[in-house]
């Protein structure tokens, strides 16, 4: 005999987990992530030896795994399970703030172009344009060899400086359609300013891109930090990061396959785990909208 | 008395979603006669699309139609029928016209090769042959400069136009049944106007029958000859049009009636049902319209009522029919709670 | 209810809302520089009064420009021209803080239960927002408020905590009209307020307005494209077509007799819920022109079928004047006309102007 609504108390926030944790291989990548970051976060706890320390440089020098050093050493007569170990740790954080950079830039530019619109909005696209027509490994690569030796947070500025392109498209176009939307109008006839709309009402329906593109963020900026530091100019020595540890064995890298092998192998899961989530919020998003 | 062109027995449709079974259509017998005009009417979700997509077999999953349901058509079992025969029947023997006409056009093919695309499948007619007949019945449909009209995309026709070659498509294998899913909500009144007069002018031309699906009784009354009212998933009313206008029984069909405003019958305040519609994951055990009817009594909450005779062609789904003193004793529906309540 | 009130002239009676030779074009685009190359002219001259207390029916089919004077009124689309009075204040003049102040007093009920609601916010913050604009209420009184307004419309005050997908199109309807509510309004532009709900819900919120009205004495612009919902409610109708009110008259003159051609056919193809009644109708022919490119003259003439029609109808603009005592009609056919007959002779006029009424037109 009910007449009134049924259903328990849902936010659009719990409608978006539960339909994740719905899928099994987001149940799975969510907690392969939440290990990986974990071990970033327990990184000195749990990394058997200082990465930088160099106790034996002759005797420890380019041994393959063993019970002592489970992912072998390197080169530089270093264990390379403790560099992994940190360089989770690195690598996480500059992904991380980098995205964060980006996600501020991005949103900023795109929603005011959006709300502004006309002249504005015009000019503030073709500025992106001209920007996006730039690689944006290109642009890194030029920076970092003017510059090559940037601290990490430098590094992390350029990184998140160069990502927020797509993004702040992406927000535009969703503002766009957004100022539109009646619930918007509702607001302007109850009298609402606009910068109170802007906060309130757009920004809060921008929340699902914005996930998306923050978790594919992150991937992308933490391939990209592990392909400057193979190159040799990223993350500086003796800090670990996951490119630069292959970047150490890549002399003999047939021969040290430990150097590629473990460093690679965790890239892999967490730019896999990061992609597979920021798809399934992706496809939930969609699906809603 | 010859045998009905549809007969529909116990047709069942339900959706296995996460929250439950919604038995979306429990139970459903009816049948329509050549050249009939048989209107159903009904509120969102109860059940009247998910009917008509039931006869043409265009249910997808979740949803299914359960073992047991019998679509007799033409000595077929359309429940039952393989695909293929199935595929030789839609466009050709029971055709539909949608709701929305933009959404049931491809916008990227002109509407002439949209009609013709039907007679090319079903008639196997090659393509000159197809768009002429295509033009010829576009030009049936009232459309003005047909070979013109026929060479335009459906985003350069108005709604009105775009209704009309859907209606076209929909007649152009002169097929036996017509179903019109609310062929007229999305269209202007004037417009309607029109539609609803062709669709009565080529009934009686072409003696095809039409399953009107409304939430309109104005456009029962001036289209349909036979009513079948559906509330929660089955059938609660079913009379002639006349009969039904002039004496409705079940006390749904008389709180619709009652709510709608009447040009010329000047109202206070309109009546209404309050409460609404139970979840079709839910069906109450009772009479599923208990809660929100002036007359119900424990009888009603507990025993679902079978359909009734209540006179020449006229069933109803209400225990009214075994006690109607009752109909003598309104008190306000159980839903009404505080006057807190609202659909 | 005051039947008698107001009308198109400057009202000696102060009416709350005064509109006159109000416009509204979008520009057409075209080409890489965005030219101008067109206008639609959505709202075109368009001139009535709102009196206190009475619910003003605009009815029209689509494109015919009744939505889009709605929002002009209000400014929440910048009309291109005309004036707008309320309680006498002229509205387009307003600066921001002037106009923020004012949106107090004219309020707008959205059509799309869906989309005029943030899917973001809770229903009670969405009901709250207009308390904490106008610095009306705050915290638990804010949230006793929002309680109280959820009991006047029909819901229960714990419904606050919910999101809007968790409600029925009528429960939305309801949390919007809450939302209009909040601030107190004198005057509430309904937008198609029930044209997106089923028949036995539409009932529901209908009373509910009319309720409403009553006790919070409230001026309503009802704006719909049912007209036997708007015969109901309304005490005058403003008939538009193609941006022009082409009538204007109470709503039981208008449904009794009614003198625009237009208004005849409309009112002749409404179905009507009695077999028995099988009636004449008026058909028209073609579909509604582009308000892009509205015909010359009377916007009607193409679909016309006044018997006295002819050349002069195309040529001549019609003034939306009074034939019968607070009944105003657009047309240089229908008896009486200031449009005399030598000027309509001047224009091509081949027929005089004479009264026309077909039955089917007509509601008894």
């Amino acid at each position: 005999m009910a007449t009134e609504v049924a259903r328990p108390r849902e936010s659009p926030l719990g409608i978006t987990v539960r339909g994740l944790l719905r899928q099994r291989s987001s149940r799975v990548a969510l907690i392969l992530l939440g290990v990986i970051v974990l071990i970033g976060l327990l990184a000195p706890l749990l990394a058997p030896y200082d990465p930088a320390a160099q106790p034996d440089i002759v005797g420890l020098k380019s041994l393959p795994p063993s019970l002592a050093h489970p992912f072998g050493t390197d080169p530089y007569s270093r264990d390379v399970l403790s560099r992994v170990l940190y360089g989770a740790r690195l690598s996480l954080t500059i992904g991380i703030l980098a995205t964060f950079v980006s996600l501020t830039v991005g949103v900023a530019y795109g929603s005011v172009a959006g709300y502004l619109g006309g002249v504005v909005d015009g000019v503030m696209m073709r500025v992106l344009d001209a920007l996006l027509s730039i690689p944006r490994l290109l642009l890194l690569l030029g920076v970092l060899v003017a510059w090559p030796h940037l601290s990490i947070g430098a590094l992390i500025l350029f990184l998140g400086l160069t990502g927020w392109f797509g993004l702040s498209r992406i927000v535009r176009g969703q503002v766009l359609a957004l100022k539109h939307a009646e619930f918007v109008t509702a607001a302007q006839a109850l009298g609402a300013s606009r910068r109170r709309i802007l906060v309130k009402h757009l920004l809060p329906n921008l929340v699902s891109p914005i996930a998306v593109a923050a978790t594919l963020g992150v991937a992308h900026v933490i391939v990209l930090e592990a392909g400057l530091s193979f190159l040799g100019i990223g993350v500086p020595q003796p800090l670990a990061s996951w490119g630069n540890i292959i970047q150490d064995g890549v002399d003999q890298i047939a021969t040290l396959w430990w150097m590629s092998f473990f460093p690679g192998l965790f890239m892999v899961l967490t730019v896999l785990t990061l992609n597979i989530l920021g798809e399934a919020l992706r496809d939930s998003y969609e699906r809603r909208s | 008395m010859p045998s009905p062109l549809l007969s529909i027995r116990d047709l069942r449709t339900w959706f296995y979603t996460e929250g439950g079974i919604a038995k979306a259509v429990d139970g459903v017998s009816f049948d329509v006669g050549a050249g009939e005009t048989v209107g159903i009417v009904g509120e969102s979700g109860c059940g009247k699309s998910v009917t008509a997509l039931s006869i043409l077999r265009l249910i997808q999953p979740p949803g299914r139609i359960e073992s047991g349901s019998v679509i007799e058509f033409e000595g077929k079992n359309l429940a039952t029928l393989d695909d293929d025969e199935m595929r030789r029947i839609r466009g050709n023997r029971i055709s539909m016209i949608f709701q929305e006409p933009m959404s049931a056009l491809n916008p990227v093919f002109t509407v002439g090769d949209q009609v013709a695309e039907v007679a090319r499948i079903h008639a196997g007619l090659g393509r000159r042959k197809a768009w002429d007949l295509a033009v010829e019945t576009l030009a049936l449909t009232g459309i003005p400069a047909p070979e013109d009209r026929a060479k335009q995309y459906p985003h350069q026709l108005s709604g009105g136009m775009r209704q009309r070659v859907l209606i076209a498509m929909a007649l152009i294998m002169k097929p036996a049944l017509v179903i019109a899913d609310e062929p007229t909500t999305a269209l202007d009144v004037t417009i309607q106007a029109q539609i609803l007069d062709l669709l009565v002018n080529l009934q009686k031309e072409f003696g095809t029958s039409i399953l009107m699906i409304t939430h309109d009784l104005g456009v029962v009354a001036e289209t349909t000859s036979r009513v079948i009212v559906m509330y929660a998933g089955e059938i609660v009313e079913q009379a002639s049009v006349t009969e039904l206008f002039a004496r409705p029984h079940h006390p749904y069909t008389e709180g619709l009636m009652h709510s709608m405003p009447h040009i010329g019958h000047d109202q206070e305040r309109l009546n209404v049902i309050p409460g609404t519609v139970p979840a079709p994951t839910n069906w109450p055990t009772g009479c599923r319209f208990a809660d929100r009817c002036p007359y119900s009594w424990d009888l009603t909450l507990h025993d679902h009522p079978p359909l009734y005779d209540v006179g020449a062609g006229h069933i109803s789904r209400c225990h009214l029919a075994k006690e109607p003193e009752r109909r003598n004793q309104p008190h306000p529906p159980l839903v009404v709670e505080e006057g807190v309540d609202a659909a | 209810m005051n039947t008698a009130a107001g009308s198109s002239q400057p009202a000696a009676n102060n009416p709350l809302l005064s509109v006159r030779n109000l416009k509204k074009e979008f520009p057409i685009k075209k080409g890489v520089f965005s030219r101008q190359v067109g206008a639609v002219k959505a709202v075109n001259d368009v001139s009535f009064d709102v009196a206190h207390g009475e619910t003003l029916g605009v009815v029209g089919e689509s494109g015919c420009g009744k939505t889009t004077t709605g929002r002009t009124i209000l400014r929440l689309l910048e009309p291109t021209s005309g004036e707008i009075r309320f309680e006498g204040r002229d509205v387009r003049a307003m600066g921001t803080s002037e106009l923020r102040a004012i949106r107090r007093e004219m309020q707008i009920i959205f059509q799309d239960p869906v989309s005029s609601l943030n899917p973001r916010m809770t229903v009670g913050a969405i009901i709250r927002e207009g308390l904490t604009i106008h610095k009306l209420a705050e915290g638990s009184a804010a949230d006793a408020r929002v309680s109280q307004l959820l009991r006047e419309v029909g819901l229960r005050p714990e419904y606050a905590n919910r999101y809007p997908h968790e409600f029925s199109g009528g429960q939305r309807q309801r949390i919007g009209i809450a939302r209009a509510l909040s601030v107190e309004p004198k005057f509430i532009v309904c937008d198609e307020p029930v044209s997106a709900l089923d028949v036995s819900v539409q009932a529901q919120v209908i009373n509910l307005l009319e309720d409403l009205q009553r006790d919070h004495n409230l001026t309503y612009m009802f704006i719909a494209h049912d007209l036997s919902v708007v015969e109901h409610i309304a005490d005058r109708v403003a008939v538009m077509y193609l941006g022009k009110i082409v009538e204007l008259a109470s709503a039981d003159d208008l449904y009794r007799e009614p003198l625009m051609p237009y208004t005849q056919a409309l009112l002749s193809a409404v179905p009507v819920a009695d077999p028995k009644a099988r009636k004449q109708r008026i058909l028209l022919s073609g579909d509604v022109p582009s308000p892009a490119n509205p015909p010359s003259g009377c916007v009607f003439h193409p679909r016309c079928h006044h018997p006295a029609k002819d050349a002069a109808c195309t040529k001549i603009v019609p003034p939306l004047e009074e034939k019968e005592p607070g009944h105003f009609v657009h047309c240089i056919k229908q008896t009486p006309t200031t449009v005399s007959w030598e000027q309509q002779k001047a224009a091509g006029g081949v027929h005089p102007p004479e009264r026309y009424l077909p039955l089917a037109a007509v509601h008894a």
